[in-house]
């Protein structure tokens, strides 16, 4: 592929965010890392309270991107089956099977937004992370495949009544999570409340170009997004240093203040995560019209890629989100490129 | 005749009797109550080798509690020759001087007494100066009279010459010590070449601990300039100056400063924000050496000499100065 192709899909995305942006106000770096984590072909947890416009930033993009849009809440009923199918007596009186959310796509199944995923049980978890890490699943005497399909979980960090944390290893499985907070400009706050266009979520959503991408040429073009933008020796070795300084950040000089740091780390970001975040950064480095990756790329992606990786002694678990952003700034701080 | 010679016999033996009488009625007194006088007297240092003719200055200060009051008449008299058991001892009052001070409750005196020494011996010889006896009246009680002794000071003579073989050893008065050299001039400079030692040593701890010379000098981008200095002109050089100027601004701010935070270390160190522009230019540079080759940085070909300049105006405004001009040669 040619660098004016590498132009033309940039200019896509560009536009992409840009439409999407028009829809959702005053959320331009989760839009930002959304678009990334599009192009990285990773997954994202998004955490957030409700009614912030989660939902409708992914129908947004969805419409973007073209293919299938499916959706499921988490309860605390529900069972992997729920995602695959379900069943019902017709209206000729016999029992009848219809294709669940997972399956209704089929392969065109570009964007599937599981909602408050930890009220889901550990059972369903283990089903959507096989989905999650092979775009496949067997039912009906059949193997399905969802080659191009992103899944985006939600997660109510705050209320922990009926719900079923997230193991770490989980958690692996998601590319990114990405925040999404109510902004703080009154002028936007403003906008959502009085701004009648905001009212209607399935009119403001169609008012988004579809198809501004190609849903099913986004695994090909991920790839060549790799193996285009270049990393340096010099990256590779900050990345490094920044991976053990995730594992040991008191060799780094990293403090967090009122934890003590020989206990708080009990696994620093894996392998995985490591790689989706050199992922992630090429694709930011392309976003900005870069030929190879800065340390900026990595710093733009650098909490969203790892915070949710890391392992904390129960004590800290409470505290996570304020301490894993604590400790990854301190870390950003501490190491040097070159 | 008869009359005349009886008044002149009256007189003398008046005259000679009087003193006695004064003496006489002093012993007769009663000391005073503990607590109504205090004395405090400054003595002359030198006690020894007074000879004829030498004036002993001493001070005495009392201070007489009321209701009583010094009876000023009391007050020894001057040109009153000393004497021991009836005997001149060689030492006159040669001059007092008084003054007080009243106060409500007690009255201060400072009574100044200057005796003239009028013998010469032919050994050193002890000679007491006083005692002193003063009268106080209680002035709420007439009848009231009592004395207050003011204490003996022991001075001793000396001969003007020596007669004879003398064996000084036998006559060293305990009370002189060996006179000494005078060392106030010495004294003077040991106190000037300590304060310069303290000094000295204040300046070494400093240098030693700042490894500078002057406050603002030594710091990060001047250890920098002159390692820059010594770096080859050539593509390993250029990417040590690059990383060790890297690591300057890093100590500077605390913290790794990357493109994405250099606002932030520009308001911190606004001294800094002079160079804004060529700080930019150099993470343009650094970004092409190590991370992007094809990035472009607006440095221009000249390199290390480029980057000795910024560093050296980064040192500028380090030490809090404007940075210099730049100069086409370092």
């Amino acid at each position: 592929m040619s660098d004016s192709q590498l132009v033309d899909w940039r200019n896509h995305a560009l536009n992409l965010e840009s439409e999407v942006n028009k829809v959702v106000v005053g959320q331009h770096t989760p839009i930002r890392l959304i678009t990334t984590s599009i192009f990285a072909r990773g997954h994202v947890l998004l955490e957030g309270d409700v009614g912030v416009g989660k939902t409708t930033l992914l129908r947004a993009f969805t419409r973007g991107i073209g293919g299938g849009y499916q959706r499921i809440e988490g309860t605390i009923d529900l069972m992997p089956n729920d995602l695959v199918y379900h069943t019902y007596l017709g209206e000729d009186g016999k029992p009848h099977v219809s294709p669940g959310p997972l399956l209704m796509s089929g392969e065109n199944l570009s964007v599937f937004f599981f909602n408050e995923i930890n009220r889901a049980r550990p059972q369903v978890h283990s089903l959507l992370l096989r989905v999650m890490a092979e775009r496949s699943l067997s039912a009906f005497n059949a193997e399905h495949y969802f080659p191009h399909m992103i899944v985006f979980a939600d997660r109510n960090q705050v209320e922990k009544e009926e719900t079923f944390e997230i193991p770490s290893a989980a958690r692996d499985r998601f590319m990114m999570e990405i925040p999404i907070v109510v902004p703080n400009d009154d002028d936007i706050m403003q906008a959502l409340v009085f701004d009648t266009k905001f009212h209607n979520v399935d009119a403001l959503v169609e008012t988004v170009k579809p198809d501004i991408l190609q849903f099913d040429e986004l695994n090909a073009f991920s790839s060549i997004i790799q193996n285009n933008i270049e990393a340096s020796d010099t990256l590779k070795k900050y990345a490094l240093n920044l991976w053990k300084a995730t594992k040991n950040p008191l060799d780094y000089g990293v403090k967090v203040s009122g934890v003590d740091m020989n206990r708080l780390v009990l696994a620093g970001a894996s392998p995985r995560g490591m790689s989706m975040m050199l992922r992630a950064a090429r694709v930011n480095a392309w976003l900005n019209g870069r030929a190879a990756v800065l340390p900026d790329d990595i710093h733009a992606v650098f909490h969203s890629t790892v915070a949710h990786r890391l392992v904390f002694s129960p004590v800290y678990e409470m505290r996570r989100t304020e301490i894993a952003r604590e400790m990854l700034t301190g870390i950003i701080n501490a190491v040097a490129a070159p | 005749m008869k009359n005349i010679l009886q008044s002149l016999i009256l007189t003398l033996s008046f005259s000679l009797v009087a003193p006695y009488c004064l003496a006489i009625d002093s012993q007769t007194l009663p000391d005073v109550k503990p607590g109504i006088v205090s004395m405090t007297t400054k003595d002359p240092d030198k006690r020894v080798g007074y000879s004829m003719g030498d004036i002993v200055e001493r001070e005495v200060v009392l201070t007489i509690q009321a209701p009583y009051k010094l009876i000023e008449t009391s007050l020894p008299i001057v040109g009153y020759e000393k004497r021991y058991r009836g005997k001149l001892i060689g030492v006159n009052l040669q001059a007092i001087e008084h003054t007080k001070q009243a106060q409500k409750d007690y009255t201060t005196h400072k009574i100044k007494l200057s005796y003239q020494i009028f013998v010469s011996t032919v050994v050193a010889k002890n000679i007491a100066l006083g005692p002193e006896y003063i009268h106080l009246i209680n002035t709420q009680n007439k009848k009231d009279i009592v004395k207050y002794r003011i204490p003996i000071l022991n001075v001793s003579t000396s001969p003007l010459a020596i007669f004879g073989q003398v064996k000084v050893e036998n006559n060293m008065s305990p009370f002189l010590p060996p006179p000494l050299l005078s060392a106030e001039k010495e004294y003077r400079w040991l106190k000037v070449a300590s304060g310069i030692f303290v000094l000295s040593l204040l300046a070494l701890i400093y240098i030693l601990g700042q490894r500078a010379w002057l406050p603002r000098m030594g710091g990060r981008f001047a250890t920098t300039f002159s390692a820059i200095k010594k770096l080859p002109d050539n593509d390993d050089g250029i990417k040590q100056a690059i990383s060790k100027s890297h690591l300057a601004f890093n100590q500077t701010a605390g913290f790794a400063i990357f493109n994405d935070n250099l606002n932030d270390f520009l308001r911190q160190h606004p001294n800094f924000m002079p160079l804004k522009t060529e700080i930019e230019q150099f993470f343009g540079l650094s970004r092409q050496v190590y991370f992007e080759p094809g990035a472009t940085h607006g440095v221009g070909n000249a390199t290390m000499p480029w980057l000795l300049n910024f560093v050296r105006r980064c040192r500028d405004c380090e030490r809090g100065l404007l940075p210099s001009p730049l100069k086409a040669k370092v």
